[in-house]
């Protein structure tokens, strides 16, 4: 029977090769740009014959747009409204590669540690630029207790420091982890109602395929709660780098 | 978001301190030649960090680094003529690097 961790292999759909270096078009490149083409396709034609009373797609389209824009509102405020393409796209990304791959025969690329480390390092960079630009050197005193003796100094701005580069390790393993473990129960509970149900003419199978239908809908939970997490986690990141104590 | 979710979001919090300290230990050690002295001071410095990351995701202060929200909350209870919220965290982190250290 296959392994319940053969559904994260990457294999490559078009074999390119640069200067020894290997840039094939692999099935998570694939299921990535479908993530890009189903988000994309979704604003497009949901609101491309916008009407004053919406259709499905429109609801869809204008449902994601406020929740985004409520979330960043109510986390850093007015001024955040300039960064709401950035926490849409990368909150719609997420979301779309998790419920994506819930599909049979698809394939999950937020499963993969260095695509949501990749995209958690983009937002740590990112909000670090953010917060030097608009302090200036000031940004440093972030590190710095207030009303802490300066004898605590040496001890304290290390552990801030240290404190502040977990951030993008916690962002990126928490979605990692999340989904990397769902998708294996999945697949594990799976192989139970084939195993199961082999050996007992069908009787078996039953009651891991009832978990199963639970399980699935617990994933679905997860897809969407894990992608608003990384999104509101943004927010909290943006809002830190904008208005520093 | 629920226990479950919770209990595993302050599990990662911990160990992405950890991590981060072993790693800047490490890399000073190979920097320096010092090993393995670095990576001592700073799994323990790791250790702390990560224990205020837990205690921040567990107050309810998201993930903010500093001591903005920890110091309003300590206002609010000092208003409420509750306990000192920000003393707390300072003594926390004191103590344990203190262990450590």
């Amino acid at each position: 029977m296959a392994s319940p961790l053969e559904q994260f292999e990457i294999k490559a759909i078009v074999p390119i090769q640069v200067g020894g270096l290997d840039i094939s078009f692999t099935n998570s490149s694939a299921a990535m740009a479908a993530a890009l083409v189903v988000g994309t396709g979704l604003l497009v034609f949901g609101m491309g014959r916008a009407s004053v009373v919406p259709g499905r797609l429109q609801s869809i389209a204008e449902m994601s747009y406020e929740f985004v824009a409520g979330l960043i509102s109510d986390t850093v405020g007015a001024e955040g409204k300039r960064y709401f393409p950035f926490v849409f796209t990368l909150f719609m990304f997420v979301l779309l590669g998790n419920l994506l791959g819930m599909l049979p025969y698809s394939f999950t690329f937020t499963s993969h540690i260095i695509v949501t480390f990749a995209m958690a390092a983009m937002v740590f960079i990112g909000v670090t630029i953010l917060g030097l630009v608009k302090h200036k050197m000031h940004f440093f005193s972030f590190f710095v207790p207030p009303g802490v003796p300066v004898a605590m100094w040496p001890l304290l701005i290390p552990i801030e420091i240290i404190s502040y580069l977990s951030r993008p390790i916690s962002l990126s393993v928490r979605l990692f982890a999340n989904m990397l473990a769902g998708h294996t129960l999945l697949k594990v509970i799976g192989g139970f109602v084939f195993g199961l149900g082999a050996i007992t003419f069908g009787v078996g199978g039953l009651l891991p395929l009832a978990l199963m239908v639970a399980l699935t809908g617990l994933e679905i939970v997860i897809a969407f709660l894990q992608a608003y997490v990384f999104a509101i986690l943004t927010c909290l990141y943006i809002n830190d780098a904008l208005h520093l104590h | 978001m629920s226990g479950v979710g919770l209990a595993l979001r302050l599990g990662v919090d911990f160990v992405a301190g950890v991590v981060v300290g072993v790693g800047i230990g490490l890399l000073l050690d190979w920097w320096m030649g010092s090993s393995p002295a670095m990576l001592i001071v700073f799994v323990f410095l790791g250790a702390a960090a990560g224990t205020f990351n837990v205690f921040r995701t567990a107050s309810g202060q998201g993930n903010a680094v500093g001591y903005r929200q920890a110091r309003e909350d300590a206002d609010d209870a000092k208003d409420a003529g509750a306990g000192d919220v920000k003393g707390k965290t300072t003594g926390k982190a004191g103590k344990d690097t203190q262990d450590g250290t």
